[in-house]
């Protein structure tokens, strides 16, 4: 049975706007890429069938304007519009735009968007499907409650400002002698950086994975997971590594996670592809939720490498109001696949961004890698967005054979012209904590960069 | 003041040569002088400004250059919405400051606002474009006398397209 669309509006740029390009022509749709001015002559809008002009460099005056982009959907003869990840993909207004125009917009519905957008709507809606979330306060009004607070929950314990975030009126508690000292100085930081000096406790676990399960959920109300992905490997809070499946979880632990996630789609009737993510604690083999993304995400590939699925054209198909292609005993976990991000960055300088123009552009050409990416010999990587050049995705039978294949493939990588993270990538592959899977979150922050300095 | 072209190349490879700096803008008295180095061609004014500046002062860097595709890039399937405009000595192309929909005239039942052949003033309306609900008047920028008008009434018109042709009054051959 045809889709009930011909032709997609793709409102993002880089390499998943190439990959979106790629699921239409998978599935017979027509494309059109909507480029800043700076994205003119882009790979996606040499592959698709048509690209249009939407507005100045800037993200803000191009891919973040929701009504230039509605307006050039319609205008262009589209009658879809996919977000990709970023941008506007999690702005519940946009998707009710799309919908208020006669748009189908490939994606959850705008109340699915708001309600996981929303951090403490989020977490009650887990709480609501019975999804664990880390354990912790309500708002601390005195020193006696935070003290029976900090009991209850557990030492070590995190201090955090209720009006904000960024680190700023954080403090680790290892035991209750340091509680009022530490409440103090937390409760005068938070103070002077948000005005409010009103704090919550929250279990601090000192060995955290990041670990995430890819849900897909049907206008028909089948709902579906395609297995975790560990993103553990992260400076900042970005992901630099991630694999399918983790190291860590087994199949009973899996069964849980995947439990919940669906669980959790269900409570807010999930259409599309989306992702709950968890933080998992080494020392007590629990898991928490932290948030769910409601569109694609960046690492889907090591899903699709380990599935055989592919995410985009599913997201596109039940867009559309297909059912699912396949049910949950269908989706079998496959050997191990891993993907790393290479980003114009200097590893050696701190990751500082480097835009500019690519010399020399060169892939590995092998069997069992993918590689994602927008770019090629002479292509200028302009300043005004992210850093990501390609994502390089192998597949193995195992882990071991994965991560051989994966420094052979980066071996065989070569970039000229833009400083790349190569390096990085090539010395945690060669790691022992990797390789041996004792990757935690704050691992790279905390013993990788810091014991090469 | 006057500016020589030896102050443009100057403030062309200052632009050519900095590691950081994306473009320059200097206005005095009348005279403006905006200098960019990137992927575009060309550059209007931001599209929230009531009255985009006709491409005149601009002055596009040699950096503009250094971009072009290598021969290893795939082939260029892509047309710059500027590509094929030829413009006639003393012509300047009035540019979509913004993507959206091209109206000739105010509402449906009313005369266009310009027609080919009409003199202009640089703040008369010459078109106005649409982007859900909001119209934006585009105005003429320069004193002259329209030429060509280059879109349908009604139809979408890219970020940065031409959309009409004026002859200036103080180069025109009339």
């Amino acid at each position: 049975m045809p889709l009930p669309f011909k032709r997609v509006l793709v409102a993002n740029r880089g390499e998943i706007a190439v990959r979106i390009v790629r699921a239409c022509d998978a599935l017979g749709l027509e494309s059109v890429v909507a480029v800043s001015q700076a994205d003119r002559d882009s790979l996606a809008a040499r592959l698709a069938t048509k690209s249009v002009c939407i507005g100045p460099s800037p993200s803000r005056e191009s891919y973040l304007k929701p009504e230039t982009l509605v307006t050039a959907a319609i205008g262009t003869g589209c009658q879809a519009v996919h977000p990709g990840y970023g941008f506007l993909s999690e702005r519940a207004a946009f998707s009710r735009m799309c919908a208020e125009n006669g748009l189908v917009f490939i994606g959850p519905s705008p109340e699915a968007i708001q309600s996981m957008g929303d951090k403490i709507t989020a977490v009650q809606m887990a709480e609501q499907a019975n999804v664990p979330r880390v354990p912790g306060s309500n708002k601390l009004e005195s020193l006696e409650e935070a003290q029976r607070e900090a009991m209850r929950i557990g030492y070590p314990v995190l201090f955090k400002a209720s009006a904000g975030g960024g680190g700023r009126g954080m403090r680790l508690v290892e035991r209750e002698a340091d509680l009022v000292a530490a409440m103090k100085s937390a409760q005068s930081e938070a103070g002077a950086a948000f005005g409010d000096p009103t704090l919550y406790l929250e279990k601090y676990i000192r060995h955290a994975r990041h670990i995430e399960i890819q849900i897909l959920g049907d206008a028909h109300g089948n709902v579906v997971h395609l297995g975790e992905r560990d993103c553990s490997v992260q400076r900042r809070y970005q992901k630099l590594i991630e694999e399918s499946p983790s190291p860590v979880v087994d199949s009973g632990l899996r069964e849980r996670l995947a439990g919940y996630a669906i669980a959790l789609a269900r409570r807010v009737d999930y259409q599309g592809a989306g992702t709950v993510e968890f933080v998992y604690d080494e020392d007590t083999r629990e898991a928490y939720f932290l948030e769910m993304n409601t569109r694609i995400q960046v690492e889907h590939p090591v899903t699709e490498m380990v599935t055989g699925r592919d995410l985009v054209v599913e997201q596109i198909r039940i867009a559309a109001g297909k059912p699912l292609s396949f049910i949950q005993d269908e989706i079998a976990l496959r050997g191990h696949a891993i993907e790393c991000r290479i980003n114009a960055e200097d590893p050696e300088h701190n990751f500082a961004p480097g835009p500019g123009h690519i010399r020399s552009w060169s892939t590995p050409v092998e069997s069992h890698v993918r590689i994602d990416s927008h770019c090629f010999s002479g292509y200028f990587v302009p300043p005004y967005y992210d850093s990501l050049l390609a994502k390089v995705i192998v597949h193995g039978g195992d882990r071991r054979e994965a991560i051989a294949r994966m420094e052979r493939a980066l071996a065989q990588m070569e970039v000229t012209g833009v400083p790349t993270t190569l390096s990085f990538h090539r010395a945690v592959l060669a790691h022992a904590d990797f390789r041996d899977g004792r990757v935690g979150t704050r691992w790279v922050e905390e013993r990788f960069l810091d014991r090469r300095h | 003041m006057a500016l020589t072209h030896d102050d443009v190349k100057n403030l062309i490879s200052i632009i050519d040569s900095a590691e950081h700096l994306e473009e320059i803008e200097l206005s005095w008295g009348d005279f403006q002088i905006h200098l960019w180095r990137n992927a575009g061609a060309s550059r209007s004014t931001s599209a929230n400004a009531p009255a985009p500046m006709p491409a005149t002062p601009s002055v596009p860097s040699p950096a503009s250059d250094r971009v072009a595709p290598s021969p290893a890039a795939p082939p260029h399937a892509v047309a710059s919405p500027a590509a094929g405009l030829d413009l006639a000595p003393g012509e300047v192309a009035i540019r979509a400051p913004m993507l959206g929909t091209f109206y000739r005239a105010a509402s449906p039942g009313d005369p266009p606002f310009v027609e080919v052949g009409q003199q202009v003033d640089a703040g008369d309306t010459v078109c106005l474009i649409e982007v859900m609900k909001l119209f934006n008047s585009i105005r003429a920028g320069v004193r002259g006398t329209v030429t060509r008008i280059l879109h349908d009434n009604a139809s979408l018109v890219e970020f940065d397209e031409p959309l009409l042709v004026i002859r200036t009054e103080s180069t025109g051959a009339t």
